[in-house]
């Protein structure tokens, strides 16, 4: 008898038959999805981020993502990627602030190895010392190994060379009050370089418990035999009696309380600028889709009214890309207008958004229809391959916490209307509850 | 994949039951060097801004409500419309496709050279773009293939509205295929629908004026072109060769090559060495891109910019390595299967599908090009791998690197 009880079956769209989610007397979760293809996808959500963090130990979920893929009791470090890759695996991780996660993509022939050790990865990382590479306090003088340490810290640098990055960080940092997503989820050369291993090896004790992680599988096989190989390589180590971590309060942000304009300037040539709100958290299915719907009909694709306004039908184009996009979290989802433009035309192109933002309480029947169809054709691209479902279903498993919210998402989706998004609108995007950060070249 | 060829229209078809979408590229060789730097760029843009009935804001309108997805894209040796879209909107797709190819106005010509500057400059700011930009015009001096983006901003307005009529002209003229795949059963209908439809797709053996491309245009071994940009975390830095390209002999083994030594994920050689051990970089790989006509196998690392030369000794010293040493049989073996793996990876969808089967078609490799290509990667040996490394040893070689000038003096 499997210690995996069924819990239950999602009709997920586009699927020939239900997902379905088990569940151990520890809480680990399992989501076996069957979709007939060559590749298949083993991949461990699980639910920390930078929204589990504190400014002592900013980036260590990142950092820990990194440490994972350095040996276990069973495999040296390296052994995972260079056995993985070599029958043909795609294998990687990311850290974003609800979530960390770790998949395999990899020919079906080869899944059982992958299983196998992927489970080995996610219970037993022993993170060796002399991996994490030495502490050092950053800006004195550095060690002469560098190891993991120095590529996070390379990977800091290579986020602020980018300027996109640089607007967005500085506009999600004034977006929230005092909630963690406030950081940044890579961390701080700062933390990065001085962090104890000890330190990093009792956040993974800490949240990377049972009850804490979702396993998906995602391939042509039988839930049955899927769910024997799970029981017998997951055997959780128990670390109910360390100190755990502490996090931060976490009082949900659903409003900018001090809206604000970030300006900075850099060693470019183009002006980039993005507005940010703060909404509802993506539980609340019907406003998120309603966000995903408003997005499509503000800004993506060519047909959008900001590409259409600033762009298309502009006779004197000063914006060079404009677009929107909709990001969704447990405590509360961001709504972005980003836009590339001429740098000289700043407080033009500030007025001319937030016009836009007003009008956007009208909608019209065309609009309506065509934003829909996108947002269901939109669902179906997520079915396409095992990687791309294997994400979906993860998301909703971990953010959303709970798979029924994809089941019910083409539902909610025709219940929605015209009246219900000018609605949404008003509610969320409105031009005085933004915050906007902008990057200029230096003396405009 | 299954070749019908009706009405002189090359057509490669692959079935995909249950299937959501269909996907469909139109392939178009490039057979001569653009008068212009920019100037095919520029055509693709304009083709999907207006037709003969349609303005460019309709044509937006109708393609995103009905949701069939459109990208143009002019690479070197080809333009590729891709088309992707429900399988009931078939007809109506391939009506919009027919459109666009035959019918398009151009008369957006200078809104869309403004849009394009804006876009280039933009693309500018990114040190990697603006490192890679010089790094491929430098390798292809004197060539069409260095036409990038900083020279096209030096060359844009030469280009007129008349030159687009031209570039369409030679484009309906030349070499061409159309590569579907999608949950089709009868291909003889779909055939039928093209040759009536779409006699401008009739294929042209049009011959290339693209000059071959074997070795690099300087007399030093090693050339190296410094840039200098003030206020950057990273040092930018390529190195690269011109190689053989895919009608060679050596192009699987260097293909496999690449994989062991840069291109095979968290495990090749670079990605172990300097970044796992040495703590080096963040992002660390190596490439090989084929051209029609030459071949580039490059470098590249992003890292603290007084790392530069250690990037690029280490870089050496692993080529260096596997031209002495043939790689194991394990890594050896499992360098073929990431290599093929890769493939499937990069081929579940019909969209992958048809874009790498009309590419391998269009460039004369035939039909199902990959599965050969997989027979002949089972085939090497290591001493095959060591000797493309020891090949690409003995050719010259050019180093790009971009950084704060303080940081640029190393030779």
């Amino acid at each position: 008898m499997s210690k995996y009880k069924k819990i239950k079956e999602v009709n997920y769209p586009y699927l020939s038959s239900p997902a379905t989610v088990y569940e151990a007397e520890n809480g680990h979760k399992v989501v076996i999805a069957k979709k007939e293809s060559h590749m298949a996808n083993i991949s461990t959500w699980v639910k920390t981020g930078s929204i589990n963090e504190n400014s002592e130990n900013n980036g260590v979920s990142h950092f820990l993502e990194h440490l994972m893929f350095k040996g276990t009791t069973n495999y040296k470090a390296g052994v995972f990627d260079r056995t993985l890759e070599s029958k043909g695996g795609i294998i990687n991780a990311a850290t974003w602030k609800d979530y960390t996660y770790y998949y395999v993509t990899i020919p079906k022939r080869s899944f059982d190895l992958a299983l196998h050790m992927h489970a080995d990865m996610m219970i037993d990382p022993i993170i060796p010392e002399f991996e994490v590479g030495p502490q050092f306090e950053y800006g004195k003088e550095e060690p002469e190994i560098k190891r993991e340490r120095h590529v996070v810290i390379e990977e800091i640098r290579m986020g602020e060379d980018n300027n996109w990055r640089r607007v967005y960080s500085s506009l999600n940092n004034a977006m929230y009050e005092k909630h963690p997503y406030k950081r940044e989820v890579i961390g701080t050369r700062e933390i990065i370089a001085s962090i104890p291993q000890c330190e990093i090896m009792r956040y993974y004790q800490t949240f990377y418990s049972p009850s804490n992680l979702t396993t998906v599988v995602v391939g042509d096989f039988s839930d049955d035999e899927i769910l024997a190989k799970i029981e017998s390589e997951f055997k959780f180590k128990d670390f109910s009696n360390i100190e755990k971590c502490k996090s931060d309060e976490k009082i949900p942000e659903i409003k900018i309380k001090s809206p604000t304009v970030i300006e900075q300037s850099g060693n470019v040539t183009t002006g980039y600028m993005m507005f940010g709100f703060l909404c509802d958290s993506a539980k609340n299915l019907k406003e998120s889709i309603a966000l995903d719907i408003l997005s499509t009909i503000f800004g993506e694709g060519k047909s959008s009214r900001l590409y259409n306004k600033f762009i298309e039908s502009s006779n004197e184009p000063y914006v060079y890309q404009i677009e929107t996009c909709h990001y969704q979290f447990k405590d509360g989802d961001n709504f972005f207008v980003e836009a590339s433009f001429d740098p000289s035309k700043k407080d033009e192109l500030i007025e001319n958004i937030k016009n836009e933002l007003t009008n956007l309480t009208k909608i019209t029947q065309e609009e309506f229809e065509k934003a829909k169809k996108r947002a269901k054709v939109n669902f179906a691209q997520e079915t396409e391959t095992v990687s791309e479902l294997a994400d979906s279903i993860g998301y909703y498993m971990t953010v959303c916490e709970d798979l029924e919210c994809a089941a019910q998402y083409l539902k909610i989706l025709d219940e929605i209307d015209i009246a219900y998004l000018e609605h949404i609108a008003e509610k969320y995007l409105n031009n005085k509850a933004c915050s906007i950060s902008i990057l200029c070249p230096k003396g405009v | 994949m299954q070749h019908i060829l009706k009405n002189d229209i090359d057509i490669i078809f692959k079935e995909a039951k249950n299937t959501p979408r269909t996907a469909v590229c139109f392939y178009f060789a490039i057979d001569k060097p653009e008068k212009f730097s920019g100037s095919y760029g520029l055509f693709a843009k304009l083709l999907l801004q207006g037709t003969k009935s349609k303005t460019a804001e309709q044509l937006a309108f109708e393609l995103e409500a009905k949701c069939i997805d459109v990208s143009i894209k002019a690479k070197q040796d080809y333009l590729k419309v891709s088309f992707l879209f429900l399988n009931e909107d078939f007809e109506l797709a391939m009506q919009y496709a027919k459109d666009i190819l035959l019918n398009s106005t151009f008369d957006d010509f200078e809104k869309e050279l403004f849009k394009v500057k804006g876009e280039i400059k933009a693309d500018l700011d990114v040190p990697r773009i603006l490192a890679s930009d010089t790094f491929v015009r430098n390798l292809f001096e004197g060539h069409y293939y260095s036409n990038t983006a900083t020279k096209t901003l030096e060359e844009i307005d030469n280009i007129k509205k008349e030159d687009m009529f031209e570039i369409h002209k030679q484009i309906l003229n030349s070499r061409k295929v159309v590569s579907i795949v999608g949950d089709i059963s009868d291909i003889n209908s779909t055939s039928d629908f093209f040759a009536q439809n779409f006699d401008f797709m009739k294929t042209n053996n049009s011959k290339s004026e693209i000059i071959k491309l074997d070795e690099l245009n300087f007399n030093e071994k090693t050339k190296i072109v410094k840039i200098s940009k003030q206020d950057l975390n990273q040092a930018q830095v390529f190195q690269g060769w011109l190689v053989p390209n895919i009608d060679s002999e050596f192009y699987p083994k260097i293909s496999l090559m690449n994989n062991i030594l840069g291109a095979s994920g968290l495990s090749s050689r670079l990605f172990v060495e300097l970044r796992d051990k040495q703590g080096l970089a963040y992002t660390v790989r190596s490439s090989y891109e084929t051209l029609s006509k030459s071949a580039v196998f490059s470098f590249y690392i992003a890292t603290e910019p007084q790392n530069i030369k250690k990037s690029l000794d280490g870089f050496m010293s692993e080529l260096e390595k596997l031209s002495k040493i043939p790689p194991s049989k394990e890594e050896l073996e499992g360098g073929k299967e990431n290599l093929i793996g890769k493939l499937e990876y990069f081929t579940q969808t019909n969209s992958q599908i048809a874009s790498m089967e009309g590419y391998n078609y269009l460039m004369g490799l035939g039909l199902d090009y990959s599965e050969r290509f997989a027979k002949t990667i089972y085939k090497i040996t290591a001493n095959d791998v060591s000797k493309a490394a020891e090949l690409i040893l003995n050719k010259k070689s050019l180093i790009c690197a971009l950084a704060p000038k303080e940081n640029l003096n190393f030779n």
